[in-house]
């Protein structure tokens, strides 16, 4: 996929603001509850999603929490103060560059780390995403790490796409994320330099942790919006998107009506006038 | 054969005469003029799919549940229309390909008649006597636009309903009438149950019919007027010279009809187009970016991009700034459009017949406003995808829209300026455009070369390398060329040769005019009398006419 590289004026990414003060995520979180998940199912009393080691629920949850592993924090460490403590501070409080990332919860952490976005090539444009930095294990121990400093935030979501229905999804995500991503989920240019991504090269628990986290200026949607099942349908509609049903022959880029124009015109047209010039009289 | 059917028909509605002057009725021969024929073709094949689409499209925004062959669409409410188009595109044998050659069909439609108008605008086609031709064109344009828009809204998916929703407030936007306007087409407020229906009668009955008659009428004068032609060696404002409707032009443009139905179905079988089922139905709370409208309202698109958020007030009322680029910019475009062959007119004050094209280098006004006008048109068709070239080239779509504004007024200007200095440039080349003519050049025996242009001494060297390639020949010992001019002494066979580096085509071209004699030569007629003598009903087969005597004086 292409890489964005953006132009423009600053813009510091306001990294997940505001998510850290949802200290009801212990129970909002909450797995295996259901497609009647809710912010009101909070009453359900669960209490084993913390902010991380949320256990494995059973088959037929919607969406499943990973469990970090303990004893990855060490590793975690220092690959964070390695790589990400010069601007968010050894244990992640934030400095003047950068935000505080304690209690944001291990799904923050693991989307920026594992799109690429972090660590920043560019700290004055929308951050990109590009080939991650570290392996799935690397990125596992730094969100073991952060995530072990505070409590607090959404653990890694593991979707299970076979419990979820891709016609639910794509109600959901053209009421919801198609304003932006566009209807094709190929993304596009929003005001200033800001720019919704592609969401093609997105995995699974990527797009999940997107839905629930808000990276960057997208928004939260919590549980209040939508229920674990909900997060599942439209993971599952976003991967359909990824390879869509092109009958018809060759997609011409799912970015609407301007590039079959520009086919219609050059190609169309325009083998038909190089075939009238072939048949036809020339100069005199 | 047995010719008393025909004799049968004849004798009852006279065709033989007519028939015989269609067939050999003479037309110019040159590939600018079958632009045109592009556009009509299309239209044909925009016809034969369309009826085809009619079968299975159900115009209605009547509520239905959609349980069809697309999964991620199953279950959904959805409407009649929408539902209907699914079903064609993925349970009706060759549905989808029809659909696609359809809509493929009207992108290269219009495109083919505003290429075609170009040709005639830049030619100088319009002027007298064909002004009411410029008319007709102009309308056709306009409602080829219209009758786009018109079919790609019918799905009732959220792109097309996303359009329909502008043009609502577009006609809104109209001071005085717009809500009254807005309320008799739509049948009450936006997007009520009646928009679907409306656009699919106009859409498959009133326009077609109206297109259909006014193509007509369109041909039936060019037909009548004869078809311009470009100046060349004899060429006239008095005759047409040409091939003849029977064989070889017939042939030809029926070569070029399926020419065009090839293009059109590779397409529609192997390149999509508006993939509705992944827009999913209209719901006018929905909204998905990246939108744009086919490509010929592109330019109106643009226009709403660029223009500002000024509230501009009049006689006492704000009116909808959307007007201004909306509603006023095609008026303007179209009014100026059909109203050029009198603003020319105006400032050339020619009042003469025109059968002789005007080479656009040889009228360098009209070509740089002809040019300029189409940057303009070009810059706002660009505009209609700021947000898709923002993301493409990775820039703020801000900068882009800002860049357009500038862009706006800039291009056309220097496109324009660039135009006219060309246009002179080409002109002041007395060469520029024509065939050369042959060089010959000369060794002496003494070897001394010289060179000299071909005069009709030559004819028969220049016949045989059209003929037989550009291999010199040791010349025939009767030749008489000027080897040594001292002595003037012919030379000797074997001796002496002649390299000869012409223009091939150009002598081939020159042979056929004086060849008139066989089935598809170019043939000329005088302009005074349409189709011309004989014919396949004579006795003696195809008659070459001559020009005859007196045609000089009709103008």
């Amino acid at each position: 996929m292409k890489i964005h590289k953006k132009l423009g004026r600053h813009l510091l990414v306001p990294v997940a603001l505001g998510i850290g003060a949802s200290v009801s995520g212990v129970a909002l979180f909450s797995h295996g509850a259901g497609a009647s998940t809710t912010s009101g199912s909070a009453s359900s009393g669960s209490t084993n999603s913390v902010t991380y080691g949320g256990t494995a629920g059973s088959g037929n949850a919607p969406i499943t929490y990973l469990k970090l592993d303990p004893s990855t924090i060490g590793l975690g460490k220092t690959l964070f103060v390695e790589n990400c403590s010069s601007c968010h501070g050894d244990t992640a409080e934030g400095t003047s560059r950068a935000p505080n990332l304690q209690g944001l919860g291990a799904a923050t952490i693991d989307f920026w780390v594992s799109t690429g976005r972090m660590p920043l090539a560019d700290p004055t444009i929308q951050a990109t995403s590009k080939p991650a930095r570290f392996s799935r294990q690397q990125t596992l121990a730094i969100d073991a790490y952060v995530s072990s400093l505070a409590q607090g935030g959404p653990a890694i979501p593991i979707v299970n796409l076979g419990a979820a229905s891709i016609s639910a999804g794509e109600g959901l995500f053209s009421t919801n994320c198609a304003a932006c991503h566009t209807i094709t989920g190929v993304g596009d240019a929003l005001a200033d330099s800001i720019y919704a991504p592609s969401l093609y090269p997105a995995t699974p628990t990527q797009i999940a942790e997107a839905i629930r986290t808000g990276p960057g200026n997208m928004p939260r949607f919590g549980t209040g919006n939508f229920s674990d099942q909900q997060v599942a349908d439209i993971t599952k509609y976003v991967q359909y998107l990824q390879h869509p049903n092109n009958a018809g022959g060759i997609g011409l880029g799912h970015v609407g009506p301007v590039t079959e124009g520009f086919v219609g015109i050059l190609i169309g047209l325009g083998s038909l006038m190089i075939a009238g010039y072939w048949i036809g009289g020339r100069a005199h | 054969m047995n010719y008393a059917p025909i004799d049968w028909a004849d004798e009852r509605l006279g065709i033989a005469k007519f028939t015989r002057k269609s067939l050999n009725k003479i037309f110019p021969d040159h590939w600018s003029f079958m632009l045109g024929e592009i556009a009509m073709y299309s239209f044909f094949i925009l016809l034969g799919t369309g009826v085809f689409l009619t079968l299975f499209f159900v115009p209605s925004s009547a509520d239905t549940v959609y349980h069809g062959s697309y999964a991620p669409l199953n279950g959904h409410v959805v409407s009649q229309a929408y539902a209907s188009t699914l079903d064609l595109s993925f349970n009706v044998r060759a549905g989808l390909v029809m659909r696609q050659m359809h809509h493929w069909a009207a992108n290269v439609f219009v495109a083919a008649i505003v290429v075609h108008l170009l040709r005639v605008f830049f030619t100088g086609a319009f002027r007298k006597p064909r002004e009411i031709n410029w008319l007709v064109g102009s309308l056709l344009l306009m409602m080829a636009i219209l009758e786009g828009f018109l079919g790609y809204s019918l799905p009732d998916d959220l792109i097309s309903g996303t359009g329909i929703r502008i043009a609502y407030s577009i006609t809104l936007s109209v001071p005085v009438v717009g809500s009254y306007l807005a309320s008799f087409l739509f049948g009450g407020q936006f997007p009520g149950n009646s928009i679907i229906p409306r656009f699919y009668t106009i859409h498959i009955l009133l326009i077609p019919a109206l297109m259909a008659g006014l193509l007509g009428a369109h041909l039936a004068i060019m037909w009548h007027q004869k078809h311009t032609q470009y100046k060349g060696k004899g060429r006239t404002e008095n005759n047409v010279v040409g091939i003849a409707m029977w064989p070889a032009y017939a042939l030809q443009a029926g070569g070029f009809f399926f020419l065009t139905a090839a293009v059109l179905a590779a397409l529609g079988g192997l390149v999509q187009i508006n993939p509705i089922w992944m827009y999913g139905q209209y719901i006018p709370y929905k909204v998905s970016y990246a939108v744009q409208p086919d490509w010929y309202m592109g330019w109106l698109d643009g226009a709403l991009r660029l223009f500002p958020s000024w509230e501009i007030t009049g006689f006492g009322h704000m009116i909808p700034t959307i007007f201004f680029p909306a509603v006023l910019l095609p008026g303007v475009t179209f009014g100026l459009l059909m109203a050029w062959p009198w603003i020319e007119r105006h400032f050339t004050k020619d009042y003469e017949v025109h059968n002789l094209l005007d080479n656009p280098r040889d009228n360098a006004w009209r070509t740089s406003i002809g040019v300029g006008v189409m940057a303009f048109y070009m810059v706002l068709f660009f505009a209609s995808s700021t947000d898709v070239l923002a993301n493409a080239f990775s820039l703020s779509l801000n900068f882009v829209l800002w860049a357009f504004r500038v862009l706006i007024f800039v291009i056309p200007p220097v496109a324009a300026y660039v135009a006219y200095k060309l246009a002179q440039e080409a002109r002041s080349a007395s060469t520029a455009g024509k065939p050369r003519k042959a060089m010959v050049v000369f060794r002496s025996s003494e070897g001394e070369y010289s060179t000299e242009e071909s005069d009709p001494r030559h004819e028969l060297e220049l016949k045989r390398i059209a003929l037989h390639g550009d291999a010199p020949m040791p010349l025939p010992e009767e030749a008489k060329l000027h080897g040594d001019a001292e002595d003037g002494a012919p030379l000797k066979k074997g001796e002496d040769f002649a390299f000869i580096r012409s223009s091939a085509a150009a002598v081939i071209a020159e042979e056929i005019g004086e060849r008139p004699s066989h089935g598809s030569g170019v043939y000329q007629v005088p302009r005074g009398t349409p189709g011309a003598g004989g014919g396949l009903f004579s006795p003696h087969g195809l008659k070459v006419p001559k020009e005859r005597k007196g045609s000089e004086e009709e103008k």
